[in-house]
């Protein structure tokens, strides 16, 4: 390809792994966009990057900056020339600084008067002298999540860095990144091919570092290690059991990369399934094997080298996957001496929150909202379970094995209550009651899980901002989103019609006097808090977010039929006459922005249009609210959208303010009646009709 | 260059430390105190702060009472045995060396993977905190590897690097042993058991069941007062040794199950303002004397001779 190539490499001690991508996208984005605004971008641009190097290739790039002219402005003219017209020092200098003869100097007009000018030729520089000046900037001032200082101080930056490699069309760039001048040098892996090389080109730097096998780009190095494990796993007659996550994270420690298999004692598989997982995920960075559902005695991790010549690498994994695989036992056995409800002593010791007591506290409440729950459910059977899964909810965290593993806690607690034989419901609730975790989780499966789940969550937020610990920004130690978030999404996903401010006010009271703030307080700032996450929940489904403002305006307790009402206002918001209706609204609500509440007298209405629209806002009425009742809400916004003929009419033809006092509050009282009727499925003022209607919008209301 | 694997925990010692001692490295001897790792050496936890360089290596005994078994684990003991190297300020080729310090070993790195995984350190009680790895050899964690960053509270200038070598797990791991017990603490002679197992279990009887809580208490108010006396005296050493008295005592009531989550953020914030003292005292102390480990004429400004130090 045309044009000049660029290659950089920073050379380092071992980068994080979960910093490696983040660092190389912001570093091949500043470099690209520096260049961008200098008019000398690359055609193409390549990165790569292992824990120890951070790769920038770029190719096709101009071999210097266009010429360009430059409007300089010099001294004033009264400084410019002596008493008899003769250039002074600062016009000669002026000149000499621009380029330029004295004669080829201009006047400009300026607000302080009239000044020398001149256009300057700048010559642009070549394109290695712009990358000397930009590369040690962009590489010190990477972001890094956590920063070190090394030596007599340099940094700061990740990790020590050895080595700079920045070439331009075979030429060293100039240039020093902290202590270290740039070169064409540069070392294979650390132990395998420790010695320096010098690199000529992007190519010959390719060469040389496949020769050492080291893979440098990412995509490459995980395709190789997804054939790898594959092929091994087929090998032991399984498959791997699939962690995205693990595999990105492995592919991240290594530059040459290699598996290992290994295997451990069959004993070990009579640990849970989940523990044996996690313990080698966890511990040990290695993937699990299953068969037909069953866990096969073998794991398969990554080495940073090609292969195990003597078996070493794979005797020491086995090793230590050996001792791990002995605590978790040791963890579960210890754990299972104590039965559950024994257990469940522990709890009075454990602080959930130094003002709102101890774990055994929480568990007293939530067993209460959680019956609350089934109750106002109507979920009476589950009532018993709901309870008895409460009782047991939080216990599993004085156990030795989620001291362990706190990512299995709940998880443990569920698999020792299906040890110990409670019904499916009660160790499902337990075992479920942290999901969902992600987004990509479903909810707890089932009602008594669904109680609990939610009355976990819900005393938390409640007990948290009774405290005045509500999150702000980033700041929210105590996980409360993602419990907002979970409440919400176990609500809608299992479409459970529960009063969710009823449920709060309940929670509330349960606290009794440990709350700092009032209950009043608490609720409405839980209520926006979850309106939110609402907010958040439905744009991710799609819904526009006037169309969501409209439905909460109306009411937020009640979620599914919250998304039932949004759903709905989504279908018929195209619709003209719908449209229409919401004009009408809006007109509707800035004329009774000032006014007081006002008598209806039918007998007052005079003109044609006032008693047509009357009649028929009373004729529709029973259907506004059969269809209410039902649910229908898309009928109920069909029949509201009939009062669009009517409304225009009113309003071309009647004038509400008549000077008339009495039949002025008449006509206020109708509109009064009809914003009613016409608001209790999504407050129709809050959807958008154009830009124009927008900041209409925005003055005359805003969510309640 | 053939060098014979390490068969025993002594050999491990010796080897480490004629190493080092061979860089440059001041060879210190175990602090003769109860401490919870080599970090609270004061030739670490104090000689790390201040413009004066230092390099050292030493063998700590490293008490953990929460992690005492009884001798029945096969790998957890209450007390462990760390070699401790501080270089300050942290030379460039730190991680070269080190990985040099593996093959002085007999660790033929041709066919083993070594790996340095994050893991950053922090202890709460010190005021300190470090950047660096847990290093894996075949998914073993045989070293910490840390460039200190805060100590007692105090930004650090220059930078050093700590390297702490877990001795009964490199020695186990190197021979493949299924219990540390089992390791010979002399090549074909007296086992690592025969040398501690009694410790650990009485240790283990003593932390979980016998520790007299009140006495414990008493001890940590009585040491922390002293402490305060002795900075109030201008004597940083004696209040850091009283500091360290805390330290361990709080581990011991903790493993005992007497120290409720309240009194643990209290206790440790104790400890922790102790440590805050000591090293701002101790900066002043060194100062008042010139800072005698830096380098002829460079009494006022941070030393960056560490590497030429004596070394080879």
């Amino acid at each position: 390809m045309a044009g000049t190539e660029f290659l950089l490499e920073v050379r380092c001690e071992e980068i994080p792994a979960r910093m490696l991508q983040p660092a190389i996208r912001e570093m091949a984005t500043r470099l690209f966009e520096d260049l961008m605004a200098l008019n000398v971008a690359p055609a193409e641009m390549e990165t790569g990057f292992t824990p120890r190097r951070l790769i920038l290739m770029l190719k096709g790039l101009p071999t210097r900056e266009s010429d360009r002219d430059e409007e300089m402005i010099g001294p004033p003219v009264r400084a410019a020339f002596d008493g008899e017209g003769r250039p002074t020092r600062a016009a000669e200098g002026f000149a000499r600084k621009c380029g330029v003869e004295i004669d080829a100097l201009r006047r400009v007009e300026t607000d302080k008067g009239e000044y020398l000018a001149a256009t300057r030729k700048v010559v642009g520089r070549p394109v290695s002298e712009v990358l000397a000046q930009l590369i040690p900037r962009i590489v010190e001032g990477l972001s890094w999540a956590k920063t070190m200082r090394w030596g007599v101080g340099e940094g700061p930056w990740v990790r020590p860095i050895h080595g700079v490699v920045a070439l331009c069309d075979g030429e060293v760039v100039p240039c020093r990144v902290f202590d270290v001048e740039a070169s064409d040098e540069t070392l294979g892996h650390p132990v395998l091919s420790p010695r320096p090389f010098a690199i000529r080109s992007v190519s010959d730097y390719r060469r040389k570092m496949a020769r050492r096998q080291i893979i440098m780009r990412f995509e490459d190095r995980r395709e190789r290690l997804q054939d790898q494990l594959g092929e091994a796993a087929e090998s032991l007659g399984g498959e791997l059991v699939a962690d995205p996550e693990l595999l990105d994270r492995l592919t991240a420690i290594c530059e040459i990369p290699g598996s290992v298999v290994g295997r451990f004692e069959p004993a070990f598989l009579s640990l849970p399934r989940e523990v044996l997982i996690t313990s080698l995920r966890d511990h040990q960075s290695a993937f699990t094997l299953e068969s037909g559902g069953m866990l096969l005695p073998n794991f398969i991790t990554v080495m940073d080298r090609p292969d195990d010549p003597e078996g070493r690498v794979q005797a020491g994994n086995e090793w230590v996957v050996a001792a791990r695989l002995e605590d978790a036992r040791f963890f579960f056995n210890e754990d299972r001496k104590t039965s559950l409800e024994q257990r469940r002593e522990t709890l009075d010791h454990l602080t959930f929150h130094a003002k709102l007591g101890s774990y055994a506290d929480k568990t007293d409440r939530i067993a209460e909202l959680a019956k609350e729950i089934c109750e106002s459910m109507g979920w009476r059977e589950e009532v018993e379970e709901a309870v008895a899964a409460s009782n047991l909810l939080k216990v599993d965290l004085t156990s030795e094995m989620v001291k362990e593993f706190t990512s299995l806690q709940g998880i443990v607690g569920g698999l020792y209550a299906e040890r110990e034989e409670y019904p499916v419901a009660v160790w499902q609730a337990i075992y479920d009651q942290y999901l969902p975790a992600s987004t990509d989780d479903t909810i707890p499966r089932g009602r008594v899980g669904q109680a609990t789940a939610l009355a976990d969550r819900i005393d938390t937020l409640v007990g948290m901002f009774g405290l005045g610990l509500i999150p702000s920004g980033s700041r929210d130690p105590f996980g409360l989103r993602r419990a907002g978030q979970g409440v919400v999404r176990i609500v809608l996903e299992g479409d459970l019609p529960l009063d969710l401010d009823l449920i709060a006010a309940k929670s509330v009271l349960l606290f009794g006097d440990l709350l700092e703030r009032s209950g009043q307080e608490v609720l409405s700032d839980l209520r926006l808090f979850l309106q939110d996450r609402v907010r958040h929940l439905l744009s991710l489904r799609g819904y526009a977010y006037d169309t969501i403002e409209a439905a909460l305006a109306a009411g937020s307790s009640n979620l599914p039929d919250l998304l039932a009402r949004v759903d709905a206002v989504h279908r018929v918001r195209e619709e003209p006459e719908f449209l229409s209706v919401v004009l009408a609204a809006k007109r509707i609500s800035n004329i009774l922005r000032e006014a007081s509440d006002e008598d209806f007298e039918e007998a007052r209405l005079k003109e044609p249009a006032e008693q047509d629209l009357h009649k028929k806002a009373e004729a529709l009425r029973n259907d506004i609210d059969r269809a209410e009742t039902r649910g229908d809400y898309e009928q109920c916004l069909r029949d509201i959208a009939k009062l669009s003929e009517p409304l225009d009419r009113f309003f071309v033809e009647v004038l509400v303010m008549d000077e008339n006092r009495q039949l002025r509050n008449n006509r206020i009282a109708l509109l009064q009646a009809i914003q009613r009727m016409v608001s209790r499925t999504a407050r129709l003022t809050e959807v958008v009709v154009d830009k124009a209607e927008h900041r209409d919008r925005g003055e005359s209301t805003s969510p309640s | 260059m053939e060098v014979h694997n390490v068969q025993s925990f002594q050999e491990l010692i010796l080897r480490l430390q004629t190493f080092w001692a061979e860089r440059g490295c001041v060879v210190q001897q175990p602090y003769d105190l109860e401490v919870g790792a080599g970090t609270m050496h004061p030739d670490t936890f104090l000689r790390v702060l201040g413009p004066e360089p230092w390099n050292v290596a030493y063998v700590q005994p490293s008490r953990r009472p929460a992690d005492a078994r009884y001798g029945e684990n096969p790998f957890r003991l209450g007390k462990h045995y760390q070699l401790q190297v501080v270089l300050k300020p942290s030379p460039k080729d730190v991680q070269a060396v080190y990985i040099d310090s593996l093959r002085a070993l007999g660790v033929d790195l041709e066919v083993h993977d070594l790996r340095f995984e994050e893991d950053n350190w922090e202890a709460p009680t010190l005021g300190a905190w470090g950047v660096g790895w847990q290093v894996m050899l075949d998914g073993m964690e045989i070293t910490q590897f840390t460039y200190f960053q805060q100590a007692g509270g105090i930004e650090l200038e220059p930078i050093s690097a700590e390297i702490t070598y877990g001795l009964e797990r490199i020695t186990m791991f190197l021979g493949l042993s299924r219990s540390v017990y089992d390791i010979d603490w002399v090549p074909g002679g007296v086992s690592y058991g025969l040398v501690r197992h009694q410790d650990e279990v009485e240790f283990s009887k003593y932390y979980f069941e016998v520790a007299d809580v009140e006495f414990l208490k008493i001890q940590f108010d009585g040491h922390e007062a002293e402490a305060g006396r002795c900075l109030e005296a201008g004597l940083v050493l004696p209040a850091y040794e009283c500091t360290l008295k805390c330290s361990h005592l709080f581990n011991v009531m903790d493993a005992r199950g007497a120290v409720s989550v309240t009194e643990r953020v209290a206790l440790i914030k104790r400890v922790r303002t102790l440590a805050v003292a000591c090293a701002r005292e101790y900066v002043v102390s060194r100062e008042k004397l010139g800072f005698p480990l830096l380098p002829e004429g460079e009494a006022s400004l941070p030393g960056d001779k560490g590497e030429s130090d004596g070394r080879d």
